[in-house]
């Protein structure tokens, strides 16, 4: 019948205490913000505003980022095409368990292929995925260059980079789009209260 | 960095003016804090975020207004904090906190984040604890979540199989999850043989010490077996199914866990007796409080 590895082994045990009961102990609904742009396009500085607007608010979230996800979960991965999109299904997984339990997921991360982020919407079910688009041009980004990798990239010592040489497909459909007003970025501030009143209007702020 | 010439001018202001760094600059929300009028000879220590940087923490900035209204910029690992000095008298100064922190979110939901991490055979009662566990944890106003090894091979871990080393991965992948809950304040329950020693210590190491919780579930493999509640020990013995923990693969039992529940002579105690006895040592540990 089975050998090691057979999925039919493995069975899905149900609990008494659920999604619902969670988000009305805690008063907000579980969901992943999925914030994805190029590098410096402020995804994490707009992750962190967020985290503060939302904290303030009384409400549970939490970021999930290259920080604390590449040096851990993910240490065992690199930066080939398939390894990149184990990153983001990796993410997608925990931050689906994230909004099971819960919280408001921030995940913030470059996820540059539509194909990958649009599995991970896949992954969670009622309209819970709500993806923020960060819209600033590449050379703005480039300007910015927080880490000094756009500088490295053109050099040519860094392969494969997104922006330079390797392709950012922007999101088609997303929840949310931050971009620039008549050429000015919108501030941190401005960036996370767009985002809290889409979670506002859309009931996720309550249980 | 930001200079220091940049924070001084925030400090000259007088009197009851709103003080507003520039957000694009420290690129966070303001909230208005009231000084103490308690004298304080302490200097003014604020904690500044220098800018977001992707993929990285908050850096932040140890700035020291001394008496004498210099301000003085150090390097600071802290991240935390807001120690003010009374000779600012009653001015509303204006701030931007670094991050929201463990700590914050451990004050909002009034308990401690860790990992309770229950570890045995087959059958031995580890869900049916992680359940009852649950549901007396919510009862009291806590955040939990389970993390149920079956549960999670059919998500995060849906591509491995229980050759050791996929055992192995899927037990450091529990771990590293199990720790981000733990860090967001959420009680994270895991259920999981996990039947090396090895990777149990190995995700004991992954978190500060005494947020790893190690529950063994030390009841008898004839017990188990007789149970059988997944037909699973059957299949085994019939070399249906090969490697099974118990049958011909190693169970090793903890050797310090923190606690242990066993039977009463030849009696199971109820799983809800069983669940008090953690929610006890959860208890005296504080972890059901901030």
């Amino acid at each position: 019948m089975s050998a090691m590895g057979n999925a039919t082994n493995v069975f899905w045990h149900e609990c008494a205490v659920g999604k619902l009961e969670r988000q009305k102990l805690i008063n907000q609904q579980g969901c992943v913000v999925w914030i994805t742009g190029l590098s410096g396009s402020g995804k994490s500085t707009l992750a962190c505003s967020l985290n503060r607007e939302l904290h303030a608010r009384g409400k549970l979230s939490y970021v999930l980022d290259g920080d604390n996800v590449r040096h851990g979960l993910n240490k065992n991965l690199g930066f080939s095409p398939e390894d990149r999109t184990e990153n983001i299904r990796r993410v997608g997984e925990v931050a689906k368990l994230f909004a099971e339990a819960g919280l408001i997921c921030i995940a913030s991360l470059i996820s540059p292929y539509r194909k990958d982020r649009d599995a991970c919407r896949a992954m969670l079910t009622d309209a819970n995925f709500i993806e923020v688009f960060m819209n600033m041009p590449l050379k703005v980004c480039e300007e910015r260059d927080s880490k000094g990798l756009y500088k490295l990239a053109r050099a040519g010592k860094i392969k494969g980079f997104t922006g330079i040489d390797d392709p950012y497909e922007p999101p088609l459909n997303c929840e949310i789009k931050i971009e620039q007003k008549n050429g000015v970025c919108p501030t941190p501030c401005d960036m996370a209260v767009q985002v809290v009143s889409y979670l506002d209007v859309n009931g996720f702020l309550h249980a | 960095m930001t200079s220091a010439g940049n924070f001084s001018s925030i400090f000259t202001s007088s009197g009851s003016d709103f003080i507003n760094p520039s957000p694009t600059k420290l690129g966070f929300l303001n909230f208005p804090l009231t000084f103490p009028q308690r004298i304080n000879t302490e200097p003014l220590r604020i904690f500044a975020p220098i800018k977001a940087i992707e993929g990285s923490r908050m850096q932040s900035v140890d700035v020291e207004v001394k008496s004498n209204g210099c301000v003085v910029m150090n390097d600071s690992d802290e991240s935390n904090g807001l120690i003010v000095s009374e000779s600012f008298g009653s001015m509303n100064v204006v701030w931007h906190k670094c991050s929201v922190e463990k700590s914050d979110r451990q004050e909002m939901l009034q308990q401690k984040g860790c990992v309770i991490w229950i570890t045995g055979l087959s059958g031995s009662g580890k869900s049916t604890v992680a359940c009852a566990l649950t549901r007396v944890l919510h009862a009291r106003g806590k955040l939990t979540y389970v993390l149920d090894g079956d549960n999670v091979r059919h998500g995060l871990n849906a591509d491995l199989t229980f050759k050791p080393e996929d055992r192995a991965e899927n037990i450091r992948r529990i771990g590293e999850v199990a720790k981000l809950f733990a860090d967001a304040g959420v009680i994270c329950i895991v259920s999981a043989i996990s039947p090396y020693r090895k990777d149990r210590d190995s995700c004991r190491s992954m978190l500060p010490d005494g947020d790893f919780i190690e529950v063994f579930m030390d009841i008898p493999l004839c017990v188990c077996e007789a149970r059988d509640p997944k037909g699973l020990y059957k299949l085994a013995r019939a070399g249906k199914i090969k490697g099974f923990t118990g049958i011909d693969d190693p169970y090793e039992a903890p050797l310090n866990s923190e606690l242990v529940l066993h039977q009463d002579g030849e009696v199971c105690p109820p799983p809800e007796a069983m669940a008090e006895k953690v929610i006890s040592y959860l208890e005296s540990k504080g972890y059901l409080q901030a």
